[in-house]
């Protein structure tokens, strides 16, 4: 199979598990067999099943897809343009800020819990930024030191609204910091959806400079490209993605950590193909991994424990069995 | 309108860091279509003034012109016309493509995608450089002198008129060396003007068309007023015991043996 023929496949994965997906869930009138039964005007109670699969499975599939694929797409950039593979927007101190965001929303209710968590999200990834500059540098080593710095600032604060919250407050406080889509709905949706495909946009037009970046500030401004102002583009950009995507599904651990690297090893690192792919991988697997969550159990579990509990034990796995050139 | 024939000048430029003067007060010339060396021992200034001549530092004092334009006013695409850099160190820390990295060096062309056209001038760059077997091995499994083979093609895929080597014979076996000294030697006679600091002198006195000896901070002064190759002279310069034996017309130097 030629290099194009591999591409088109890849690209075009995700449509059937987008399809399956509508399919599965614990309803017992929305079976497989009755949805078909829907498309050929057959079902028993079309009402009921049609509201389930448009209102209530469609909107959690796409927003799950876009969640995933925006996480995995901002995390892949990060990577670049900072030229290290243990970063993302989680290490930032992205989930931290949007945390305690969120809590403070839930606490105070003086904002929408989603609005709040993106601004604090944003805030805490601008912090770890400009407390690593110096020189108009932002080496490796000092971002993630103060991505911990603000990381842990933040969890504190979180751990202070807690401490004052009223014990109703806080069981949905810590629901949230689980990382929930169980809720999805097309409101959700529609408040995340545009910051999350701009940001997205933004990002598969600057997928080829990340290769430039990568490269070195010295290596980019040379050949004609100013790094400086392309860094913060594509770092503003991944992070309205990512923050948005927190903002509305809680925090799903390491998620953009993993799946570039799941991506690279798939593809290879040019950013021309692997950016795109990490949207569109990054919102299969969240999907396929929120199809286990809905069925494995009759409660369903929040998907940032099962990203965790799945994701970790696969990506050793690869990384064990695959050469992804890291050796040096 | 001062000379255009002259690819770089250097009008009276300093430059310090960190309170710690570095150049101090530096004035050169280096004629375009030449292969000239900047020659001088460790710490003598040699890089931060390759530095900026490629426009990745500016002086703090002085005037830097790259064919009559002052550089401090071109923005990166301009410079990117002008000269090409290749850093001492460079670590890629994703495992591209040779044929990627390359590519890389065609971004002033590129707004963001690239086109046929730069794949087909990434592609020549490689063949020029004696590399097209290595362009999908992944850059990263390279050994050092390979690597370095690779940094040449980005350069020349990038198309500048002047090319700035940092010690680009670093992490070169002897034949490679040679290799990519004669490969200099050709792509100069081909109209390209080339700057290389080295830290050995005699691959540049082989090698080199013109020579600016810098120490302490200065250029002292350019290789062609050393009409019969001054032993005392390049004793001053590195700083110590050494021999001098002629070599057509110039001359090599042996280390003292104590």
């Amino acid at each position: 199979m030629n290099n194009r023929n591999i591409s088109i496949l890849l690209y075009s994965l995700p449509i059937p598990v987008i399809l399956v997906s509508l399919f599965i869930g614990p309803s017992q009138y929305a079976t497989p067999g009755a949805i078909l039964n829907m498309f050929f005007n057959i079902a028993d109670n079309p009402g009921i099943v049609k509201s389930i699969v448009v209102d209530v499975r469609l909107p959690r599939v796409l927003l799950t897809f876009f969640v995933g694929g925006s996480l995995a797409i901002s995390g892949c950039s990060i990577q670049g343009i900072f030229r290290n593979p243990l970063t993302d927007s989680y290490i930032l101190g992205l989930s931290s800020g949007a945390a305690f965001g969120a809590a403070l929303a839930l606490a105070y209710a003086f904002l929408p819990v989603q609005l709040s968590a993106f601004i604090f999200g944003l805030a805490a990834v601008g912090l770890s930024y400009f407390m690593a500059r110096k020189n108009r540098n932002v080496s490796i080593v000092s971002l993630i030191l103060s991505g911990i710095i603000v990381s842990g600032i933040f969890t504190a604060l979180l751990t202070m609204v807690q401490f004052f919250s009223d014990p109703f407050k806080l069981q949905s406080i810590v629901h949230w910091t689980m990382g929930n889509l169980h809720n999805a709905s097309w409101g959700k949706l529609q408040s995340s959806i545009i910051p999350m495909s701009a940001g997205v946009a933004v990002l598969i037009i600057y997928r080829w400079r990340l290769n430039v970046l990568a490269l070195g500030d010295d290596e980019a401004r040379t050949v004609g490209i100013n790094p400086g102002k392309d860094k913060i583009i594509i770092l503003f950009a991944a992070t309205l993605a990512s923050s948005s995507a927190v903002a509305v599904a809680g925090i799903i651990g390491l998620y953009g950590l993993i799946v570039p690297h799941m991506v690279r090893m798939i593809i290879g690192p040019d950013n021309r193909q692997s950016i795109p792919l990490n949207f569109l991988f990054g919102g299969m697997f969240l999907l396929i991994i929120d199809n286990f969550s809905r069925t494995l159990s009759g409660f369903e579990l929040p998907i940032g424990v099962f990203t965790m509990l799945l994701g970790a034990p696969f990506f050793i796995f690869l990384m064990k069995k695959t050469n992804i050139g890291w050796n040096r | 309108m001062e000379q255009v024939n002259k690819a770089v000048q250097v009008r009276n430029i300093s430059f310090g860091y960190n309170g710690q003067l570095i150049l101090d007060d530096v004035n050169a010339e280096i004629e375009a279509g030449k292969l000239t060396f900047i020659l001088g021992r460790n710490g003598s200034g040699k890089s931060t003034l390759l530095k900026i001549l490629g426009g990745l530092l500016n002086s703090q004092e002085g005037v830097t012109r790259i064919f009559g334009k002052n550089s401090a006013k071109l923005n990166v695409s301009e410079r990117s016309k002008l000269t090409g850099f290749l850093n001492q160190h460079h670590n890629a820390v994703f495992p591209f493509s040779v044929e990627d990295v390359v590519l890389t060096g065609r971004a002033g062309f590129i707004n963001f995608i690239p086109k046929e056209s730069d794949r087909e001038a990434s592609v020549q760059a490689m063949e020029k450089v004696g590399i097209l077997h290595l362009r999908n091995r992944n850059y990263t499994d390279l050994s050092g002198g390979e690597q370095q083979m690779v940094m040449i093609a980005r350069l020349l895929a990038q198309n500048p008129k002047i090319l700035l080597l940092d010690e680009p014979t670093t992490y070169l076996d002897f034949s490679n060396q040679s290799h990519l000294l004669n490969l200099l030697k050709q792509l100069v006679k081909e109209g390209l003007t080339i700057v290389a600091v080295m830290h050995d002198p005699n691959l540049a006195f082989i090698f080199g068309d013109d020579f600016l000896f810098m120490k302490d901070k200065k250029v002292l002064r350019s290789g062609k007023s050393l009409k019969a190759w001054d032993t005392e002279f390049l004793k001053t310069i590195y700083h110590g015991k050494l021999e001098t034996i002629p070599y057509k017309g110039r001359v090599l130097l042996v280390p003292f043996l104590n």
